[in-house]
């Protein structure tokens, strides 16, 4: 039995650069070609793995549980090799998956203290620990009710619930935002930000919504028809580390730009606006110099949806048509798809 | 009135953040018993609403009642009473109940976590599919051999210490009660691989219960008519398509009945060890069956 001082030593071991590796990673299944010679190094903290619906994402997450053996290649989760021991990686690692997968005429806090259970607490702490942590997802009283009455939201909660209540080190979150409106969005980012930060827990997230990944991850993984796009920190990826503006200024014709650049501001083109950095005094400095309407100004954090589209249509594959058009800054915090 | 002083207000405060688990964690056995547990208790309907209560609860007080009524009422009267049914013959009745226990609970216990794809977040934990499988069944075998062991074991009892002598009662029928327990295991093993079989085939529960009921009477009516209506030597080998007749005839060969006059089993005159081989091999195919079928679940 392994004591609680060890695995708290275990914890953050400064040896552990990567929580999860996967090496030459392939698989098929019949004619489709999910992953293709995959090489991925997920570092602690909160990473987002990232691409359209069919891209691979949730076959390379089954893969790091074990779910799937791949045809080629290896993988590893928190120094321990999936194909070898499954089970201990499985110990260590909390899933969220897609799609329904709960009991609706059980309680939830039966099925979380039962799930806790097979994380191999004891009876007893399993209950104490599933009241706990459904206190944390938010699910104080309605864990008494039976999950097949609950709405989308609450059903994400109580998954989120049977990820964290054994204590894993590593969370692996499929879609955690699926389906819910935006208030229960911004709260399950609000729990994942916080499990980040204040739980110590190292985080991948598989979604294809690059608004959630630049409001709670540091790294992020890109991929597309079973290929790895590109990865790194949001802000090597995204191409810019400082944030800036979003500007419409007069007809925001060349003239605009010489003049926005010659006050001392970097100026970026982008869909129908222009995309400043430096100080937005300036910006208005300009626009009273010169007589020109200041349409918009919107702060702009550094955006990935325009590096996942330039890699997508680099890698020979047309962009679906959904994620085709830009976004407007408003669809952009919300992570929504236009 | 005068006012009362004011008193200092006393509290605690409790920090409900998270906190990471430095508990004890258990082992394999463990987390396989937690499955058992859970699969009993969806097996009997406990912590679910009253509806599913009925099928498993009803098919106790049939399996039971009759029994606690009749000590009951000897206890009252005596044993001027009679005997209420003789073990064998309650066996018989058992079975059939048995059957139908099995039919509902093994569908229960297999069919949801694969519908509801419960499966996705079962197979995360360290739970192999040899677990599942090994939980399973050990749910089904004690739920199902509490239906087939426990009452004739209180018949039993109660036949001894409503005898005018139980030592003396106990000294001639103990060889009874050894028959009851090798008949209970024997019908327990062979009703709940073949029902977890049926239930490993499908993911819908009436389908499985229904497949397998209709399985046992069509066996059943289709040894009949083959041996009824042929007229050839090795006919009485038809006896043993019969899935539904084997545990019954095995049972009376046990305790040394001979088969009913008319009846397809007197007729074909096969032995109870036949009977038993026959069963032995139904459970091994159905317990491979059910073990290819579990390995192979891919949530």
């Amino acid at each position: 039995m392994v004591t609680a001082s060890h695995r708290r030593r275990q914890r953050r071991s400064p040896e552990l650069v990567s929580v999860a590796q996967v090496e030459g990673l392939s698989k098929r299944y019949g004619s489709v070609q999910a992953l293709d010679r995959v090489d991925v190094v997920v570092e602690p903290g909160c990473t987002g793995l990232v691409g359209s619906n069919g891209a691979g994402k949730s076959t390379l997450i089954k893969l790091l549980l074990g779910l799937l053996a791949p045809d080629q290649g290896r993988a590893s989760v928190l120094g321990h090799d999936v194909a070898a021991d499954p089970l201990g990686v499985r110990s260590q690692v909390g899933y969220l998956p897609e799609g329904a997968c709960l009991p609706g005429d059980v309680t939830a806090a039966d099925f979380v203290a039962f799930m806790a259970q097979l994380g191999g607490l004891p009876p007893r702490q399993a209950r104490e620990r599933t009241a706990e942590v459904c206190y944390q997802v938010g699910l104080d009283e309605e864990r008494y009710r039976a999950i097949g009455g609950f709405s989308t939201g609450m059903q994400q909660r109580v998954k989120l619930a049977v990820a964290l209540v054994h204590d894993p080190r590593l969370l692996l979150l499929d879609e955690p935002t699926d389906g819910m409106d935006p208030q229960g969005r911004e709260d399950m980012l609000d729990l994942i930000d916080r499990v980040r930060g204040e739980l110590e827990i190292d985080v991948l997230v598989s979604t294809h919504l690059l608004g959630d990944v630049e409001r709670v991850c540091d790294r992020v993984v890109m991929v597309h028809a079973g290929r790895v796009l590109t990865q790194g920190s949001i802000a090597e990826v995204a191409g810019t580390t400082e944030r800036g503006f979003g500007i419409q200024l007069g007809d925001n014709g060349p003239e605009v730009r010489d003049a926005l650049v010659a006050a001392g501001l970097q100026v970026r083109p982008a869909g129908d606006e222009l995309l400043v950095q430096g100080a937005s005094d300036l910006v208005r400095d300009v626009a009273a110099e010169r007589g020109w309407a200041l349409r918009r100004l919107v702060p702009q954090a550094p955006s990935l949806e325009e590096t996942f589209l330039r890699l997508q249509a680099a890698q020979g594959a047309p962009p679906p048509p959904a994620e085709a058009a830009p976004p407007t800054p408003e669809a952009a915090a919300w992570g929504a798809r236009p | 009135m005068s006012q009362a002083p004011p008193t200092t207000p006393t509290g605690t405060i409790y920090d409900r953040g998270y906190r990471h688990y430095e508990g004890p964690r258990e082992g394999r056995w463990r987390r396989v018993r937690a499955i058992v547990v859970a699969s009993v208790r969806r097996a009997l309907g406990l912590k679910r609403n009253w509806k599913t209560k009925i099928i498993p609860f009803g098919l106790l007080v049939l399996a039971f009642g009759p029994v606690v009524a009749f000590i009951g009422i000897r206890v009252l009267v005596g044993e001027a009473v009679g005997e209420f049914a003789t073990y064998p013959q309650y066996l018989r009745i058992v079975a059939g109940l048995l059957l139908l226990f099995a039919a509902t609970a093994a569908p229960e216990l297999l069919c949801p976590d694969r519908r509801q794809n419960v499966l996705a977040l079962i197979f995360t934990r360290p739970v192999t599919r040899v677990d599942y499988l090994l939980a399973k069944l050990a749910a089904l075998l004690l739920v199902v051999g509490l239906i087939a062991v426990v009452p004739l074991v209180v018949l039993f009892l109660g036949n001894t210490f409503t005898a005018d002598s139980a030592a003396t009662y106990l000294r001639e029928h103990v060889g009874d009660l050894g028959r009851i327990l090798v008949a209970g295991t024997v019908l327990t093993v062979f009703y709940s691989v073949v029902a977890l079989a049926a239930a490993s085939l499908t993911d819908r529960r009436a389908m499985a219960t229904a497949g397998l009921l209709g399985v046992f009477l069509a066996s059943s009516a289709l040894a009949n008519i083959l041996f009824f209506t042929t007229r050839f030597d090795g006919r009485r080998w038809f006896a043993l398509l019969s899935l539904g007749g084997a545990p019954g005839r095995f049972v009376d060969w046990l305790f040394g009945n001979g088969f009913d006059q008319g009846t397809l089993a007197q007729q074909a005159g096969l032995t109870g060890p036949v009977y038993l081989t026959e069963m032995a091999v139904v459970v091994a195919v159905a317990g491979a069956l059910l073990t290819w079928r579990i390995l192979r679940l891919r949530p």
